[in-house]
């Protein structure tokens, strides 16, 4: 069996997010999904854990979700570099950077990474993008309240369409051995199949999916869609 | 003030050019004036009564009742009636009610307000009572998450504090909260023995005071019903006006405010216009009009036509009903209204907004927010689905446990006329995105000719 944390469940699951979890669990049933909240300690604190998913959150959740995983940085870092993986989607990536703005407002990160984020609250962002990640072409869907800014030396994708960490790069999330990071909110392994099944093989797990065919037959008609439409 | 008047007059202008050509619903004036002067709805004198309705869901139907009651009593009123609940929209309803002098010439206005921009609109109008019906999950792409909804509208009762009276739904726990500082009257519904089913995404995860679990005594649909936190003193606020006993078939609702008890007609039979009826009485009553002419009103009501229409043929009922599928709530409530209204029935979906052309960020999110899994119910016959998104709705099906042989999924919506079943079945539903009432009626029509034509043969 392999365990997978879905860390603070009752906070990220505002855009379908727990459809991550769902489809791995119905792709596989040697996962064992294990949800965690915010009244509890994180399992992966005292316990083995193969992989981690954090999903979008409000922005007051996300600032208690940071005040909640700080006493545990150490523990994150060394999971990191063991090579647990990583699945951080929407804006619980900024969480992993240094800093988020709000206005005057300074909210110390976990300083992971070395980027910081700048929310604007009376300024959402909608975009799509079409990103190559390991010569696999990946869909994504924002829709946020803020940007982040740093080197991106190593993204998770880099963009052929679509908008990055900011409107100003085509470079999108955080790759660092098995973190994958992504601004891409909602069911991000429903909407790619072929990084479900990636991620799957990291898991050491057989890679077929649940409605394999009907999935990657969505998939395909979506790419050729956002290919078709999306010209940022 | 001379830039008020120029806006005024400018905006007089082709308001008045507008009658002449019979465009009366045009927003044009109200953004002109806008334009002009940005404080116009400041500066605009305002009738005696001004009541703003707003909330995720049902705050036309609510705002279209409070209008036609007032009118029949004899008030004349300006209503945005035209969908248009931004600035312009509340500039031109404004406009109507004085004249070129700026002299109201009107009774009241009925302002059905979009939640998000409350905090820059009605701070200006200061009217005299705000109704929230609710705050749901609502579309991502505009709205984000019903804690920035609630953000927006608790502004707007900071600033007007004392000077507007909050109009609440007390069985919702998000907008209950708000208005802490103005003055407040509550609107709840006693358990009715509904059993609502979970939705897979909540429009509140945790207890808005101190993170505990919110529970429920009981729900009457997703997050709304008499809740407490298993933490903290938070839980369903004392209410003026309570529904003691509903039959929602024979479409009536038992009131009780203070000791007298009043029965009321609603005009559906599904638990959240029971709401909306509820949240008009309240309002008509904190206004001082008789229960017998609220009650007397409301039995010769109907649900709009644009959001529910009826065609029978051959044993048939072929509705179109507005599903709203980019408001996941919305979309969530009207899934589980299908599976509960226990006729035997097709469903047809036709949810793809034109937003999923322009502003694409939502096609695939909302499916994961909604819940399908209500659609796989013993009752539903056959789920058709057309049009651009057929292959991400025939995922979702399947993944909520629908079925194949029961969903039908084509790329071309004209197609879905010759998948709806003829016999067998009680019902047909053409779930529709309000935006589309047209295209909806005539799907709903050409499914009906082809029953015809079958029926021919």
């Amino acid at each position: 069996m392999k365990t997978v944390e879905y860390i603070f469940a009752p906070y990220c699951n505002i855009y379908g997010e727990f459809y991550n979890m769902e489809y791995l669990k119905k792709s596989n049933d040697e996962i064992n999904i294990i949800k965690s909240s915010h009244k509890d300690e994180p399992y992966f604190v005292s316990n083995h854990v193969d992989m981690i998913y954090l999903g979008c959150m409000t922005e007051e959740k996300q600032e208690k979700a940071i005040q909640l995983l700080m006493p545990y940085r150490d523990r994150i870092k060394e999971l990191i570099e063991d090579g647990a993986v990583f699945l951080v989607t929407g804006n619980s990536i900024e969480m992993f950077g240094k800093y988020i703005l709000d206005g005057d407002r300074r909210i110390p990160a976990l300083d992971i990474f070395d980027f910081y984020s700048e929310r604007q609250m009376n300024n959402r962002h909608n975009s799509l993008f079409v990103g190559e990640f390991k010569g696999m072409k990946l869909l994504g869907h924002k829709s946020q309240y803020s940007m982040a800014y740093g080197n991106f030396e190593k993204p998770f994708m880099n963009l052929d369409r679509g908008y990055g960490m900011n409107t100003d790069t085509k470079k999108e999330g955080i790759w660092y051995k098995n973190f994958y990071g992504t601004y891409s909110l909602g069911p991000f392994l429903v909407l790619n199949p072929y990084f479900t099944k990636y991620i799957l093989r990291e898991l050491g797990l057989n890679d077929d999916l649940k409605f394999e065919k009907e999935i990657i037959e969505a998939y395909e008609y979506r790419l050729a869609d956002f290919l078709d439409r999306v010209n940022y | 003030m001379l830039r008020f008047f120029v806006a005024l007059w400018a905006a007089k202008l082709v308001m008045f050019v507008n009658k002449l050509r019979g465009n009366l619903r045009d927003d044009w004036p109200g953004l002109l004036a806008f334009k002009l002067c940005p404080r116009f709805l400041e500066y605009i004198r305002k009738p005696k009564l001004v009541i703003t309705i707003t909330g995720t869901n049902g705050k036309t139907t609510t705002s279209n009742l409070i209008n036609d009651f007032l009118r029949e009593q004899g008030l004349s009123v300006s209503h945005n009636d035209w969908g248009a609940n931004l600035y312009a929209g509340f500039a031109l309803n404004l406009m109507r009610t004085v004249n070129i002098f700026n002299k109201t010439i009107m009774d009241a206005s009925v302002m059905e307000a979009d939640e998000l921009t409350l905090d820059d609109t009605m701070t200006m109008i200061e009217p005299n009572y705000i109704l929230v019906t609710n705050i749901c999950k609502d579309s991502l792409r505009r709205n984000g998450h019903p804690e920035n909804i609630f953000n927006h509208i608790n502004r707007t009762f900071e600033v007007l504090g004392g000077k507007t009276k909050a109009v609440l739904n007390a069985n919702d726990p998000i907008s209950s909260r708000l208005g802490e500082n103005s003055p407040r009257v509550y609107y709840s519904v006693e358990d009715l023995g509904l059993n609502p089913r979970e939705n897979i995404v909540k429009d509140i995860s945790v207890c808005p005071v101190c993170g505990g679990n919110i529970k429920y005594n009981y729900r009457h649909y997703r997050h709304i019903g008499d809740f407490f936190c298993d933490s903290c003193s938070y839980k369903t606020p004392e209410s003026k006006y309570v529904v003691k006993s509903a039959d929602l078939e024979g479409r009536l609702i038992s009131v009780m405010e203070g000791e007298q008890e009043t029965e009321y007609p609603l005009i559906s039979d599904n638990i959240f216009n029971a709401f909306n009826v509820l949240s008009c009485i309240s309002i008509l009553r904190e206004l001082g009009f008789e229960r017998s002419k609220i009650a007397d009103f409301l039995g010769r009501q109907k649900i709009t036509e644009f959001r529910e229409t009826i065609v029978e043929f051959n044993g048939i009922e072929y509705y179109t009903y507005g599903a709203k599928s980019q408001n996941v709530s919305a979309a969530s409530t009207v899934f589980e209204y299908m599976a509960k209204e226990p006729s035997k029935k097709d469903v047809v979906l036709l949810l793809d907004e034109l937003q999923d052309r322009n502003h694409p960020p939502e096609t695939v999110t909302w499916l994961y927010e909604t819940d399908y899994e209500f659609l796989n119910s013993p009752n539903i016959n056959k789920i058709i689905v057309g049009g651009a998104m057929f292959l991400n709705h025939r995922l979702r099906m399947l993944l909520a446990g629908i079925p194949p042989e029961k969903m039908v999924c084509v790329e071309n919506e004209a197609d879905i006329v010759d998948h709806v079943s003829t016999e067998g079945i009680d019902k047909v539903y053409v779930l529709f995105e309000i935006d589309y009432v047209t295209k909806a009626k005539n799907m709903r029509d050409r499914i009906v000719e082809k029953a015809k034509e079958i029926a021919g043969r």
